[in-house]
């Protein structure tokens, strides 16, 4: 008798413990454990206005996949249009040599293409600040008629049948569900982990290397008469300003008004920052000033002052003898960052 | 004896440890269910796409091809009392074009409820904070890729009035912070001095009308000769908001 309960017993136990196991298995599949990496903030730096990472944690397989899909044609048209095409690694995330960018069938895109990195202090993507997170910002050009000319439902489906993006959004997010939203916070967390604070700007700061003579007399300038709008460290402050640009005849871009809808935000676009601007030429926010050269030498003498919305700041120009601006071009040099054109991370995979 | 005795204790702990397993079980259960179903119509008539000819308040003839909106923020409300019934993750398009959207349910407190309060559009929150999914999946193309923000109501159409290419009438209704700011809160109280009654385990149905024909007039004169297109936050599209606002109406209201 004693010996059968014990059975018994024994047998629920096992029973009990098989049951159990079962109904914490996730149907045979592997346990969801992602590397999970940590963003970090240069010493020094700001912290982000918002963290982009709050609600879509950095993994090592969220951001493997991002990069895959940031790389990836399946994401235009014709398959001849990722991300990638417009923005070039070796271009710091820019199109190198290319006022505007160009897009399925032959078409030139609206604006010239910003370079990609730091984008985790901006608050506002695009030139006018149109895309509020950058989670969203991939929309607009997978679907600008100009751009990627391709639409979200037709993205997924591709995906869906390539079983490497089956297993890469299942390491990434637990399970193989291939959604709009994971496939945005993918891509966010790639974009979002492109930093650039390596530049010879960034190792004088930390005291690993000096400026020359040229480049300390250009940081003078530039500490004189550019950084209240391009702010250290991230060389500039995301606001919105005309910088005394003619309206162009046939684009029509009013810039910020275009979102705003504002009279008073008429020709305004954002600030962007000047680091790595030797590697992202023509400038402005149509390319039409060809050489950094060039665009130094509208804020000294091609500013039209006559415009209602000029920055205030400008409206006497920016004074400079032809010295100081070739210092301040070696000093604008300086802030290069060969480690982003380089970092194998960032680079198209295998 | 002593020993069935231990068996039988054993197979309870057993069975609790399996039902604590069980993710799926109901909080308290004093919840009953609440059925919202929305029916648009046109000039009292029911909604017709794309067949349907109507006439707005100034002569105008028009069909309808699309008509899609947001209600979020769901919520029933007591007399003087704070507490309400919320949905919880409350966002919804209801679309013409589909008939299982016009209707959802959710679980409610039991207590007999007087007002009805939602926001006909998605709160400020949800258009800045990233990918969204479910009814706000951008896949539902109602989401402005360059200008971030949903598009609240939308309705597309034709109209001889309209001097656009093919006719087409198209207003893309969104904006949602500031001057520019379409969010309407829309809250009423159930008419006739009726309640809802939520009981546990049954369901309590409120039946809307949404009249399209709002939309034209009252506060504003909107004529489709004027604006046949207004597809970007703005005063006009502030404008068109204030008249559509007003084309809720509780018809019907079914305690089980």
């Amino acid at each position: 008798m004693k010996f059968k309960i014990l059975i018994s017993l024994i047998l629920t136990l096992a029973a009990t413990v098989f049951i159990f196991d079962a109904c914490k298995k996730n149907e045979g599949s592997k346990p969801y454990a992602p590397s999970y990496l940590k963003f970090t903030v240069p010493a020094g730096w700001p912290q982000p206005p918002t963290d982009i990472f709050k609600d879509n944690p950095l993994t090592e397989e969220g951001f493997q996949l991002g990069r895959k899909l940031f790389y990836d044609g399946k994401l235009s048209k014709d398959g001849n249009f990722p991300c990638a095409s417009c923005h070039q690694q070796f271009a710091a995330f820019s199109t190198y040599d290319h006022q505007f960018s160009h897009g399925f069938d032959n078409a030139f895109t609206f604006r010239n293409a910003p370079a990609l990195f730091n984008l985790a202090w901006m608050k506002e993507m695009h030139w006018d600040g149109g895309v509020n997170h950058i989670e969203v910002q991939p929309l607009a050009p997978i679907t600008n008629i100009t751009e990627m000319v391709e639409t979200i439902d037709n993205v997924l489906k591709k995906l869906v049948i390539d079983t490497a993006y089956t297993r890469m959004f299942t390491a990434a997010f637990g399970d193989n569900t291939i959604n709009s939203q994971r496939m945005l916070k993918a891509l966010s967390q790639f974009m979002g982990s492109i930093q650039s604070f390596n530049s010879k700007y960034d190792q004088v700061k930390r005291g690993t290397a000096s400026f020359t003579v040229a480049e300390q007399n250009g940081y003078n300038i530039f500490k004189a008469k550019c950084n209240s709008c391009h702010a250290e460290p991230l060389f500039t402050d995301n606001s919105f300003r005309n910088n005394g640009l003619t309206l162009d005849a046939y684009l029509q871009d009013k810039g910020r008004m275009r979102i705003t809808g504002n009279t008073a935000d008429s020709l305004k676009f954002k600030v962007p920052s000047l680091r790595n601007i030797r590697y992202t030429p023509p400038y402005m926010h149509d390319g039409r000033l060809l050489s950094l050269q060039q665009a130094i030498e509208h804020y000294r003498t091609g500013i039209v002052v006559n415009q209602s919305t000029l920055d205030p700041l400008l409206k006497n120009r920016i004074s400079m003898t032809n010295q100081e601006k070739v210092d301040l071009v070696e000093f604008l040099s300086s802030l290069s960052d060969n480690d982003l054109l380089q970092n194998t991370r960032f680079a198209q995979p295998n | 004896m002593r020993f069935s005795q231990k068996y039988c204790l054993f197979l309870l702990l057993i069975l609790f440890l399996l039902s604590s397993c069980q993710k799926t079980i109901n909080p308290g259960n004093s919840k009953g269910t609440v059925k919202l179903t929305f029916n648009n119509k046109v000039n009292g008539s029911p909604m017709a796409l794309n067949t349907g000819i109507y006439t707005n308040p100034f002569g105008e003839t028009y069909t309808i091809t699309k008509f899609k909106y947001y209600i979020s923020n769901v919520r029933l409300g007591l007399s003087g009392v704070p507490t309400i019934a919320a949905e919880t993750e409350s966002y919804h398009l209801i679309d013409q074009s589909v008939p299982g959207s016009l209707s959802f349910s959710f679980e409610a407190d039991e207590n007999s409820f007087i007002t009805l309060s939602f926001l006909l559009g998605v709160d400020s929150t949800r258009n800045v904070s990233g990918a969204q999914t479910g009814a706000l999946d951008p896949l539902n193309d109602m989401f402005w890729t360059w200008n971030s923000g949903y598009v609240m109501v939308k309705m597309e159409g034709t109209s001889p009035q309209s001097g656009q290419p093919g006719n087409v009438v198209q207003y893309h209704i969104g904006g949602f912070s500031g001057a520019n700011n379409v969010l309407k809160y829309i809250g009423m109280v159930f008419p006739g001095g009726k309640t809802v009654n939520i009981k546990k385990g049954q369901t309590s149905e409120i039946t809307l009308e949404a009249d399209f024909n709002k939309w034209w007039q009252s506060p504003n004169d909107i004529k489709i000769a004027g604006l046949p297109v207004c597809t970007t936050p703005g005063a006009q599209a502030k404008m068109v908001a204030d008249n559509y606002s007003k084309m809720f109406t509780i018809t019907d209201i079914v305690n089980n």
